[in-house]
This record gives structure tokens, sequence and C-alpha cells, in this order.
């Protein structure tokens, strides 16, 4: 158990620090001068004075080598620098962005869950005909562009039925739509693998031998496949937070949320490479972590992975 | 891009030693998804067979006319059809879904070989490469793309085939790894056949219809993921009729003209189905060989 | 020289005053405007929500960078020396009164007394330096106020009510300037605090006070109690009716719409065209439609390389490109058609339909004449080799999608005259690239300033040469030393009739040397839930004020 802690910790690290190393020279290769985004960004009267001062002040002016290193020293302190264009600490406008953005993804991959798991529960092992509708509802709703569906979504609760508010307002009747418009297209993909496993599951000995003792067919359901379902869904949860890392750079602009969605998209517009790298490195962070959450959820969910330690 | 992530499980059950057997008619639903994938070819390869005017042709007077005879599909905000806009955004937009696709592909390919068999050191380098690229969520790593090298939609494309290539790579790493442990391969070891061609005689086969199976799965996706891209300003230019762009700028009079919407809309969920049945029934075929 | 212009304001005049403003807000809330608004008794308190569609600010001073959205912001809480009425006249603001010397070169003016700043410091002589120092220091980055003083000299204090402005040369656009947000007079105690603090939360002498700015969502803005200061056009005295404003930042267009009918939002800005046509009739809804001043939205042809370097190529793609059904169409009667480079609200725009006839023949006859003869296999006009390409960056940040549309539509009819138009829609930072590279033949930008000056500012070919970070604002790149000569002298000249000559004179021989192609006023609305009362826009860059706004039940 010691050497997966330490192995798990490593590869985070690693991770890390590939991610802060490839931004860095990512970034460095975007044409345009940093000290230009630093003097009020493009359409700026920025004088060479100017320019040339905040090279200095930033650093800018030194070798790549050690632009890069310090800003690893920078890194291990926790210091991620102050926003070109906000002026303020990065980390300060990140961890008053982080909260929103977390509690909309989980919420929706909450939601997704649920969703998926109610379909793929009712459509497996049915009738041909729920097979095909439930698999046509996945699909579609996988293949739903969030804007799209967001745009349906007020169009519908918001201006046609006015139950709900189309920008958010800081009560859990805010949170409605947006949670919604992130969770279906990915409960159409969840519901799509539970589905295979839940298949899979059905041909298992254990299930044949409990149909005959003579269990429900919803018994066995609750009772043995679930489990078997969640397993798959559970690996992929790292992953679907990503995911919906991704959705919420379109959620949070369309119903007018704060957020790390609308940060990285403004910081992108303007070339705010800190807050870029930021977002970047926070994400990659939160990943880190869920692989780590996903990995001992699995291990819950599976005994079988208990027993066979490190692979 | 995740869709084939998902689908892992069928493509693992694909990935066992195929060979050619005997015929069997496809489902219907395979059917009306090969007509669907016909009228799409037929739209990419001659537009102006399917398409009822210039999809260019604007028409001030005639913006936002809802469907009818005269226009299947309606009128758009500048007068033009949007039927024949949609059957003229089929090959840009596939094209579109295609070579994103296709680079995950390629990519994943590489990497997949790498780390299956270029020794332990390999395995273990690429799997941490591939973490980290998962540790890019696929829109933050399309960001990142355009802001090096600028919006538009050749970025666009290889932005959304980056970003589903680690998705590739963990699949097609984990059938390599299983491919090469099976029995047929271990047979040809031990008949003393040279590592080179027992990867191109027994592996690569066994691995590539497999991997056609993913492509189908993943065109879709790569559209909805370049047409997120053109909502936020960052994807096709204009007057190209691309589904993405065209759901994206439509998106304005959702509520006074819905049509504008609802059709490119269709086309992409009816090419993400379409394409999906036939690589199922692609998966299918390889099972039945076995 | 005619004796210098001097206007004094007495305040004893209120109730006159206030009745113009009465007729001026109803006059501006247009379609609806409730006939018992005027004799409604307001009502105090309550929180308004306004949603901005324009980007947030990076930095809330207006002083640094100098943009509209920081504009729109600033006009609650920030005040300039100087406002604009209706008709287009200077009135007083926080200089009750000013003078200029017969040369032109010295101006005086007499500050409003028992002005405090909302941080406690008074309004003096002494602020007045601080704040034209701040923006006339390369520190502060500035670029709109900076450009706007840019012959003020220095600022003398001569006692603590009088200020005096020096100036290098005469500026006769120096009052109109003062005017706007971007010269907006700060606390300097605020200014002294840094650029950090000072970003977060300006403080000046506004009916509002900024509270706190939660990045990514909203500013919360509270009445300022001891507010004494108002326009001379406002129609009331003392505080604000409003307790707050929440103002909010909604980028989506229909998610805009969507909360103000949700009723979420009490006033939302940059509404779209079909949206405000829905809503026309209704009487829950009221539209102030306020166009920007100074330049028109126009196209912009890159005279300064090939093709457009040809008179006939320019005069070629303006007959043949045809946008007044487009107009029509995408902006469902809320624009109308400019002709003019002026904003339809600077009395001194001069406007020439003649000169923006459509004729394709005329266009075609034009291009052969020019040289461009042959045509390739997709009609595009070729000469030497060489395709008929325009290249058109258009930001997808300034321009909304019924202005893509329209350009869409420009690009569709300038084909038929055999010119290949490649629209290319980039982010903000792309689309400066773009035009930092010389790499467009045709591009729309904004620019909004008080006054003809813009002029001066779009096509003096002083504007041509790039700061070093690239900017440069005459983007037809104009270089003609007739209009030099006339623009310079007009921005000298005090006499109003000699002055309006010369702007006529220098407009003419722009729009003469067909270097732009106007489309509509700079558009500018707001949206209101019929209970807001007493909103106004501002009638120097059209932003709106709060200030004699309350909510009725």
């Amino acid at each position: 158990m010691l050497r997966r802690a330490v192995a798990l910790v490593s590869g985070a690290a690693f991770v890390l620090w590939a991610v802060a190393t490839l931004t860095f020279f990512a970034i460095r290769l975007i044409p345009g001068d940093p000290a230009q985004a630093i003097l009020g960004g493009p359409g700026s009267q920025a004088s060479q004075e100017a320019l040339d001062q905040v090279r200095r002040e930033y650093g800018l002016d030194r070798p790549l080598i050690v632009q890069y290193l310090a800003m690893l020293g920078r890194l291990l302190t926790g210091d991620l620098g102050h926003s070109y264009a906000l002026k303020v600490p990065v980390a300060d406008l990140l961890s008053s962005q982080l909260g929103g953005t977390m509690l909309l993804a989980v919420m929706a991959l909450v939601v997704a869950w649920m969703l998926a798991l109610g379909l793929s529960l009712w459509s497996t092992g049915r009738s041909r005909f729920a097979s095909i509708i439930g698999d046509g509802i996945e699909l579609t709703a996988a293949a739903l562009p969030h804007f799209w569906l967001a745009g349906v979504l007020i169009a519908v609760f918001s201006s046609g039925l006015d139950w709900l508010p189309p920008v958010s307002t800081g009560t859990p009747a805010g949170f409605v739509l947006p949670v919604v418009t992130l969770a279906v297209p990915l409960a159409g993909f969840l519901a799509q693998v539970m589905r295979e496993s839940l298949l899979d599951a059905m041909q298992q000995p254990f299930v044949l031998s409990a149909r005959a003792r003579g269990e429900s067919t919803t018994g066995i359901r609750l009772r043995h496949t679930i489990r078997h379902a969640a397993l798959p869904a559970i690996s992929l949860s790292g992953w679907a937070l990503g995911w919906l890392l991704s959705g919420a750079v379109v959620v949070e602009t369309i119903f007018a949320m704060p957020g790390l969605g609308r940060t990285l998209l403004q910081a992108v517009t303007l070339r705010d490479i800190p807050v870029v790298t930021g977002v970047v490195l926070l994400v990659a962070l939160v990943y880190v972590f869920m692989t780590v959450l996903t990995d001992l959820a699995s291990r819950i969910a599976d005994p079988r992975l208990r027993q066979e330690g490190a692979r | 891009m995740s869709e084939l992530e998902l689908r892992q499980s069928t493509v693992e059950a694909s990935a066992e030693h195929i060979a050619p057997r005997g015929r069997r008619w496809p489902r219907p639903g395979t059917i009306l998804a090969g007509g669907f994938v016909a009228f799409l070819v037929v739209a990419t390869l001659a537009p102006s067979v399917a398409w009822t005017q210039d999809p260019n042709a604007i028409a001030p007077a005639l913006a936002f006319e809802s469907p009818s005879f005269a226009h299947w599909f309606g009128t758009d905000e500048s007068g033009r059809d949007v039927y024949s806009r949609v059957v003229a955004g089929t090959g840009t937009s596939l094209l579109i879904g295609v070579t994103a696709t296709l680079i995950g592909l390629a990519l994943g390919l590489v990497l997949g070989l790498l780390a299956s068999f270029a020794g332990r050191v390999f395995d273990f380098a690429v799997n941490r490469v591939i973490e980290v690229l998962f540790a890019f969520p696929g829109l933050l790593l399309a960001l990142l793309v355009i802001v090096v090298y600028g919006p538009g939609p050749v970025t666009a494309t290889i932005a959304v085939g980056l970003s589903t290539a680690p998705g590739y790579a963990r699949i097609i790493r984990g059938q390599f790894v299983s491919i090469r442990s099976s029995h047929y391969v271990e047979a040809a070891r031990v008949l003393g056949r040279s590592p080179a061609r027992i990867l191109g005689r027994h592996i690569l086969p066994n691995a590539l219809v497999p991997l056609s199976v993913l492509a189908t799965l993943g065109i879709g996706q790569a559209i909805v993921w370049a047409s997120a891209l053109s909502y936020l300003g960052l994807g096709a230019q204009p007057p190209a009729a691309e589904w993405g762009a065209m759901l994206a700028a439509g998106r304005t009079y959702l509520a006074t003209a819905p049509w504008l919407t609802a059709f490119p809309g269709l086309m992409i969920v009816g090419t993400t189905i379409a394409t999906t049945i036939l690589g199922r029934a692609l998966a299918r075929r390889g099972q039945e060989g076995r | 020289m005619p004796a210098a212009s001097v206007t004094s304001s007495s305040f004893g005049r209120r109730s006159l005053v206030l009745a113009v403003a009465l007729v001026a807000t109803l006059a501006l809330a247009g379609c609806q405007a409730p006939e018992s608004g005027a004799s409604d008794e307001p009502v105090q308190g309550g929180t308004l929500v306004y949603a901005s569609g324009d980007a947030e600010p990076v930095c809330l001073d207006p002083h640094v960078g100098g943009n509209y959205p920081q504009a729109l912001l600033a006009s609650q809480f920030l005040e300039s020396l100087v406002s604009r009425d209706e008709s287009g006249e200077i009135i007083p603001w926080l200089a009750e009164s000013w003078t200029a010397s017969d040369d032109g070169l010295v101006w005086d003016f007499t500050l409003r007394e028992g002005v405090v700043f909302t941080d406690g410091t008074p309004l003096d002589a002494e602020a007045v330096k601080v704040n034209v120092e701040h923006l006339q220091d390369p520190a502060t980055q500035s670029s709109t106020g900076y450009l706007a003083l840019g012959k003020v000299a220095e600022v003398e204090v001569v006692d603590e009510r009088q200020a005096r402005f020096v100036l290098s040369s005469p500026d006769s656009a120096l009052l109109e300037s003062l005017s706007q947000p971007w010269t907006a007079i700060q606390s300097p105690a605020g200014i002294a605090r840094g650029m950090e603090a000072n970003c977060e939360a300006p403080v000046g002498t506004g009916p509002f006070v900024v509270e706190d700015w939660v990045k990514q969502d909203h500013v919360s803005l509270v009445r300022n109690d001891d507010y004494s200061s108002p326009p001379a056009d406002a129609a009331h005295d003392g505080p604000a009716y409003l307790e707050a404003i929440e103002w909010r930042f909604v980028p989506d267009a229909a998610s805009r719409h969507a909360a103000l009918q949700g009723g979420q939002v009490d006033v939302i800005d940059n509404p779209q065209p079909d949206t405000v046509a829905a809503v026309e009739g209704d009487d829950a809804f009221t539209w102030i439609n306020a166009p920007r001043p100074g330049a028109a939205n126009r196209i912009e042809l890159n005279s300064g390389q090939a093709p457009f370097d040809d008179v006939r190529v320019r005069e070629a793609f303006i007959r043949a490109v045809e946008v007044d059904e487009g107009i029509e169409a995408l902006y469902f009667g809320t624009a109308s058609r400019s002709y003019s480079a002026l904003s339809s609200v600077e009395p001194l725009a001069y406007s020439d339909p003649s000169r923006f006839e459509t004729d394709l023949e005329a266009a075609n006859s034009l291009l052969d004449a020019a040289g461009w003869t042959e045509r390739d296999a997709d009609g595009t006009r070729l000469k030497g080799g060489q395709r008929l390409t325009l290249r058109f960056p258009v930001s997808t940040n300034q321009s909304i999608p019924a202005e893509q549309s329209l350009f869409e539509q420009v690009q569709a009819t300038a084909k038929a005259a055999g010119f290949d138009v490649v629209i290319e829609l980039l982010d903000l930072s792309s689309w400066y690239g773009a035009l930092f590279a010389n790499e467009y033949e045709i591009v729309s930008a904004p620019y909004t300033k008080v006054g003809p000056d813009v002029l001066r500012i779009l096509y003096h070919s002083d504007s041509i040469t790039p700061a070093p970070s690239g900017y440069f604002a005459n983007l037809s790149q104009l270089d003609d030393p007739e209009v030099d000569a006339l623009l310079t002298e007009a921005a000298a000249t005090s006499d109003a009739t000699a002055r309006a000559e010369l702007y006529e004179a220098a407009q003419q021989r722009i729009l003469g040397g067909f270097y732009l192609l106007p489309l509509y006023d700079q558009q500018n609305s707001f949206l209101l839930d019929s209970a807001v009362k007493g909103a106004r826009a501002l009638p120097t860059v059209s932003t709106p004020t709060f200030y004699d706004a309350w909510l009725a039940d």
C-alpha cells in the first residue's frame, strides 16, 4: 500500500511538472510580445520605454532557460505570478473562480451518473424495442452540442414556461439549467458504457444462478449488476471531469456564471499567459486528484482489485 | 472523442483474431445508416447534384422564411437556402470530423505502438505522456493550440484531433497488449516467425479493423467539438457552410427561427448515429468471423 | 480671432433644465414611454440589475487603456469636468464655468463648490492637475484619454477652484474631449493607491460607489449618499433614488434577453435587433436607442497597398457592394443606413448618399479600366496573374452576429464584380495582429469619441505611423496632405462657423476618395423593463446613467 502511495504521489508530481513545462514552452511559441500584452494588450499605445521597462520588470529580457527555471522556482513556492490583464495575483483570481466551477462540474457528474444509470437499467435486457430506444436516446444525447442544448433549454424553461432563470442567480434554481446542460450529453456517454457492462454482467454465471434461485429480474439488476456496471463508469469519472470543465467554458458563458471556464476564455482572448498557465495547472491538479479518487473508488466497487494490489 | 474511449469494451471484444467468412444480410438499422452515409458521400463528392440552389446566393428580402416547399429547411438571415447550405456543408463538416479523427488516430497509433513494442521504458514514458495529455481537458487543449497558432478551421481541426489522441492511444495500447499475448501471436512466435512478420501479418491487421470502428465513432464527436469552437468564434470561416458554424450562427435566432439550428443539428446527430451503427456492424462482423 | 467662447450656467435654472431633461428622456425612450411617466412620483430605494453584453473590463479605471465597456461602468461612479446636452452643446458638470484666451492656448476652468470625492478628498484644482498628469503618465497605459488630451501641455493650479489648462496648440475639441468618461476626474488619493487598487475600485464624485467586483460575474455599486454634483441636464438634485446597482456581465445575447423577460434583470445592453423588434409595441419593455458619437460604423478600404491604392478599384468596390436590403433584414428596422463618416448624433456630420449608389456595371467598367480584366474559374478578377483578393479580418468581440452576417452579404455582392472577399473571424488579439501586420484590405473598426475631432484620429496621416505597440487608428491609411491640412486647421479653429466649414470640406474629400463605406451609426441601445423610470443615455458617449432612475412597483 505504501509503495502504491509513493507511486501515486510521484506520478502526480511528474504530471504537474510536465504540464507546467509543456505550457511554458507552448506559450513561448505564441506570436506577439508578452510585454505588449502586459501593457494593456491589443490596441494600446504603449511606448518603447514602457515596453522596455516591462521587459525588465518581468524578466522577459533574460534567457529562456533562466525564465523557465525561475517559473519552476515560483511554482514550487505556490506562486502562480500576476495576471497581465487584471494585475492581480493569479492564485487569488483562480481560487475565487474554482469553487463555482467545481460545484457545477460535480453536480453535473452526479446528475449524469443518475440519468445514465436509470436509462441503462431501464433499457438493458428488456425487449429489443426498449434497447433500440435507449440506444437512440443515448446517441442523440451524446451528440448534442452544449451551446445548442443550453439555448433550447432557455427557450423552453425560461422564455417559454418561465420556470427557471436563464442566468445564474446564486439560488439553487439558477443551477438547474447549467447542470442539466452539462449532464445530458455526458449521461449519453456513460449510459452507453454502462449498458455494455450490464449486458456483459447479465450473462455472468452469478446472474444465471441468482435467476435459478428465483430472484426477480429487478432484484438481480439492483443487487448484482449495478456494481458491475458502475466499474467502467467510475474509472471514467476522472476523464469525465475534464470533459465537464471543457463544457464549462461554454456553459458558464451562456448562463453568465463566474468560473474557471470563463476566466480561461477571457485569458485566451487577451493572451493573459500567467492566467492560462494557472488554469492549466489547476485543471491538471484536479485531474490528478480525481485519478487517485477513482482508483480508490474502483477498489471499493470491485473487491478483486483489492487483492490484486498494484498492477 | 470520448465516445471512443468509452467503447473500449466493444472494441476489445472485437480485437480477437479475424478470418474471412461467409456474408450475412445486414440489419435494417444498418441499411438505414448505410443509406444516410451514402447521402453524405454524394453530398460530399457532388454537392451540386443534391442542392436545390446556390448555397451562398444571398437574398436579404427572403430572410428568415420558415421551411416550405420552395425552401425545404427554410432560409437563413441572409435569405440563403438552409437545405442547400446543409448539403454544401457536408464536405467541410465531414472533412473536419474525419481529419480530426485521423490526426487523433495517427498520433494514438504512434504512441500505442511505442508503448507496446519498444520496451518497458518506453511503455512507462508513453503512459506518462498519455496521462499528461489527459490532464488537459479537450477544449482547453484546443484553446491552447488556438492561442499558439491563431483561430481558424485548420487550427480547430488540429486542436480537436490532438485532444482526442490520448484517448485513442490508451485504447490502442490496450489492444496491442492483448493481441501480443494472444494465442495466435504466441503460436507464430513458437513457429519462429520474425518479429516484423508477426507485426505485419498478425498484429496490425487485427488491430486495424477495430481501429476503423473507432474512427467511425469519433467523427460525429469531432464535429460537435469543432462546433463548440465555432460558437466561441474560433472555428470555420464564412461563407463556408459548415454544420457547426451554421449551428453557432443560428443560435442567435433560436427563438425566432429555430429551423436555422434544427437542421444542421439533426445532421450532426444523424451522422453520429449512422457512423456508430455502421461501426458496430463492422465490429459484429469481426466478432462473427471468429 | 473672435472673442473666446464663454459659457456659464446658473444652477437656478434647474426647473427649466429639469423639464427639458424629462422631455429628452421621454423622447429617448422612443417607442413606448408611458404617458404617466412625467407626473409619477419617483420611488426611493431598490436595487437595479443591469446585464451587460460588453466585455468585462480588466480594469475599472477608464484612464487605463480606455474602452467602451470601461466607459459604461465609469459613467455610474465617475464624473467629468463638462458634459454635453441633447443638442450637442457643452454644458457644465464638475466645472461650473470656463473661459479660453483669445489665442485658444489657455483655458481656465472654475470648479463647482463643495464637491467631495467618495473617499472624503475635496475636489480642487490640484485634483484636476493630478488627473491630467495621471492620464499623460506612460505608466498609466492610457490610450483613449491620452490621445484626447494630446495637446494639453500642463495644468496649473491658479487657486483652489481655478484650474488652468495650458495647451501646446489650439484645440477646438478640448471641451468635447473633457466630456468623455475616459478623462473623468478621480480622487488623487485614490490614484495614489497604485494601479492594482485603483483598477479594482476607482474613487470618483459620482452618484454611485464601487463596493465590490466579483470577476466574471458582477460589480456591486451602492448609492453615494453625499452626492451633490449632477450634470446641468439632470432631472433632480441630491443623491440618486436607487439604493444600489448590480452590474452583471452576461455575454450571451439570448440569455441576456431571456433574463430581462424573466425579470431576473431590469436593463440589458446590446440587445439583438430581432429581439428589439419582437418587443416593439409591448408595454412591458422600453427601448432606448442611443447611437454612439464619433465615427459611424463603416468598412475602411486600405489605400496603403494594392489593390486599393488605386482609387478606381476603391470606387468599384463601393459601387459593387449592396448593403441596404441586408441592413433592413438583419436589423429589423432598428438601424438606418449611413452615408457619412460621422455618427448621425454629430451636428457636423456631412452625409452624401450620391457617392454610395450601387451600380454593378460601373463597378465592372472601373475594374476593367484599372487593368483587372481577366477572370478565373471562380469569377474572381485577375491582373498580371494576381487575384483580386480582399482580406477582411472581423473581430468577433466587436461585431455582433447581425453585423457578421452583413459582412457575408458584402462578400456575396462584391463577388459579382469579381472581388474575392476572404472573411477571417478572429478574436481581438489576432484581429489586432492582422491589422498590425498590414494583412488586410478591408476592415471595420469602431471608434467612439465626442465631436468631429474623431476625423483627425481616423484620417490624418499622422495616425498611420504605428506606436511601438503597433497600434494605429488610420486604418484606411488615408494619406492626403489636403485632408491633413483641413483637419489640422479645423482642430485649431474656435470660430464655430469656420470650424463647421472646414470639417465639411474634409469630409467631402474623404468620402470623395472612396476610402470608406459607411454602414450605420455605431449601434448602442438598451432594453429596459418598463418598471425602470427616468433612465437615460448621457449625450456624451451614449453610456447610460441611472442617477435619475427609479423602480416603479
